[in-house]
């Protein structure tokens, strides 16, 4: 990407209402019309962020959480895609299951952190026990509505072409589900950081949320924050990673999603 | 590809009719029972010959076109293809669908598009060879890289003529295929064909609800009417080659062809 298309991919007007809000944030903070003790200056923040990082406990929180999400985020893919085939391809599997994915599909995932730490203690298996059912549900469900919702037309051109039942999997239902499945992978990575800082926070004593926390006990809010806002800052590269990535494995995903 | 050797490719496929329809009858589940779709329908396609099958809506001419490529079953009588009986879609037999942009793979280029036929069978070169060929004869060398969705409608309907001519079929099936298209690129379209078919010797079986398209561009045009569908009559069209949009659509006999077929559906409709 060249300088000229980056600088051009940047919402400015947006930008300028997140710096006012950080501005007036900060005014707000300094002049005593929001107590410290409670809401720390951007300022403050941005000083946390250099404690934590000097201390060197920020990067291996980051990395902690990292693994989790990675590791939750790739079962859930896998398991997704691969029972989203088998339901999507056999009407038989979908009449027999369906009633029970929409059963388990509400249930909150951290409400099975007492089950995890019962099983499995203070650990990250615990973390992937509240992670991957939740994360599962937006990939299997796309993938079931990506492979039922191949065009008839595509099988026709298949049949009259005599792929084998092989060959119309592999280049006809997967490329042609592929957008919807990149939807639910995208939708998965963003719950699958939400859930294991909640893992963390609730269960698995390591990584991001446990450090906010762990601040939080500290009565430190500005490293508290600095926590959040790291969060919130690897959810942003994440999904954006994960666009990149989706257009340069799909050169027509952009138009396929619809997008500029 | 040069013509000569289509000619003999072609040539080797013309012992006896490329296709035959023998009492073809197909029917459908229905409500209560099954429908008869289509009932005894017997025709012949010569090969190198272009037959067009007119006939209103609701006479089963896409069920028919479907039976001859093998995607329907027929609950009695028998297609065959160069004398052989097809259970299933057969080799040789392409069909080219109305509604293009389903038909294509919106993920490929025009030029994957165009290979997806070919690719598994033939070596890459082969293949990438054949690619260009038949671009070429649809006029869309300089597309190979665009993706179908950038494309005009009568482009993307070229793609996938391109795609089914890349097999290198001895028939090609075409059900209503310029249906969607404006007047204009109808008739480019329409002269495109009758190029392809002179320079490949392909069979076509062209179906049609628009009886100056199935005059102009048939050798033959296979009537089909009533529910379920019959084929009563064929005409042979004498009409002198090549057709021109122009001049041969204002010859008297055009214009006798254009009534008889006319009368031939009116009659039973009327």
């Amino acid at each position: 990407m060249d300088k000229d298309r980056v600088i051009a991919e940047i919402n400015w007007p947006g930008t300028a209402v997140l710096v006012f809000w950080g501005l007036a944030w900060e005014a707000a903070v300094r002049s005593g019309l929001l107590r410290y003790e409670y809401l720390p200056a951007p300022s403050a923040i941005a000083l946390g962020f250099g404690e934590l990082a000097s201390q060197g406990i920020l990067a291996p929180d980051i990395a902690h959480t990292l693994i989790a999400v990675a590791i939750g985020w790739a079962v859930a893919i896998v398991l997704g895609v691969s029972l989203g085939f088998l339901l999507g391809l056999s009407p038989t599997a979908r009449r027999y299951s369906l009633a029970s994915i929409e059963v388990l599909r509400p249930m909150p995932g951290v409400a099975f952190a007492p089950v995890g730490l019962l099983l499995f203690g203070f650990s990250l298996k615990t973390e992937m026990v509240v992670t991957i059912l939740p994360v599962l549900w937006p990939v299997l469900v796309n993938t079931i509505g990506g492979v039922t919702g191949v065009h008839q037309r595509l099988y026709d051109v298949g049949r009259t072409f005599r792929l084998s039942r092989k060959d119309t999997i592999l280049r006809i239902i997967l490329p042609a589900a592929m957008p919807p499945i990149v939807v639910g992978a995208r939708i998965s990575l963003g719950l699958a950081l939400v859930l294991a800082v909640v893992a963390e926070m609730v269960g698995n004593p390591e990584g991001l949320g446990y450090g906010i926390v762990r601040e939080q006990q500290a009565l430190r809010p500005d490293l508290m924050f600095a926590y959040i806002v790291t969060v919130g800052l690897i959810g942003i590269v994440l999904n954006a990673g994960m666009l990149a990535l989706a257009e340069a494995l799909f050169p027509s995903f952009r138009q396929l999603r619809g997008g500029p | 590809m040069t013509s000569t050797e289509e000619r003999s490719d072609a040539d080797e496929k013309a012992v006896g009719p490329a296709f035959e329809c023998r009492s073809v009858t197909v029917e459908f589940p229905h409500k209560f029972g099954r429908k008869r779709i289509i009932e005894d329908i017997s025709f012949l396609v010569r090969s190198g010959e272009f037959l067009t099958i007119v006939g209103p809506s609701g006479t089963g001419k896409t069920t028919l076109l479907r039976a001859m490529g093998g995607l329907t079953p027929t609950v009695s009588g028998s297609v065959l293809v160069h004398g052989k009986e097809l259970d299933g879609p057969p080799e040789d037999v392409v069909i080219v669908f109305q509604d293009y942009s389903n038909a294509l793979l919106q993920w490929r280029t025009i030029a994957a598009n165009v290979a997806f036929g070919i690719e598994r069978t033939l070596e890459r070169q082969e293949t990438e060879q054949r690619v260009r060929d038949a671009l070429a004869l649809v006029g869309l060398e300089r597309n190979a890289d665009d993706y179908p969705w950038q494309l005009s409608g009568g482009m993307q309907q070229r793609v996938q003529i391109a795609r089914a001519l890349a097999s290198r079929p001895a028939v090609m099936l075409m059900d209503e295929p310029f249906a969607a298209l404006d007047a204009m690129t109808k008739a480019s379209m329409q002269d495109e064909l009758l190029r392809v078919r002179d320079r490949t010797g392909t069979s076509f079986v062209f179906i049609t609800h628009d009886i100056e398209e199935a005059v102009y561009l048939g050798d033959r045009i296979a009537v089909l009417t009533g529910s379920p569908g019959r084929i009563d009559r064929i005409f042979e069209i004498g009409l002198p080659a090549p057709r021109d949009q122009l001049s041969t659509r204002q010859l008297p006999k055009f214009l006798e062809f254009r009534y008889a077929v006319h009368q031939a559906i009116g009659r039973v409709h009327g």
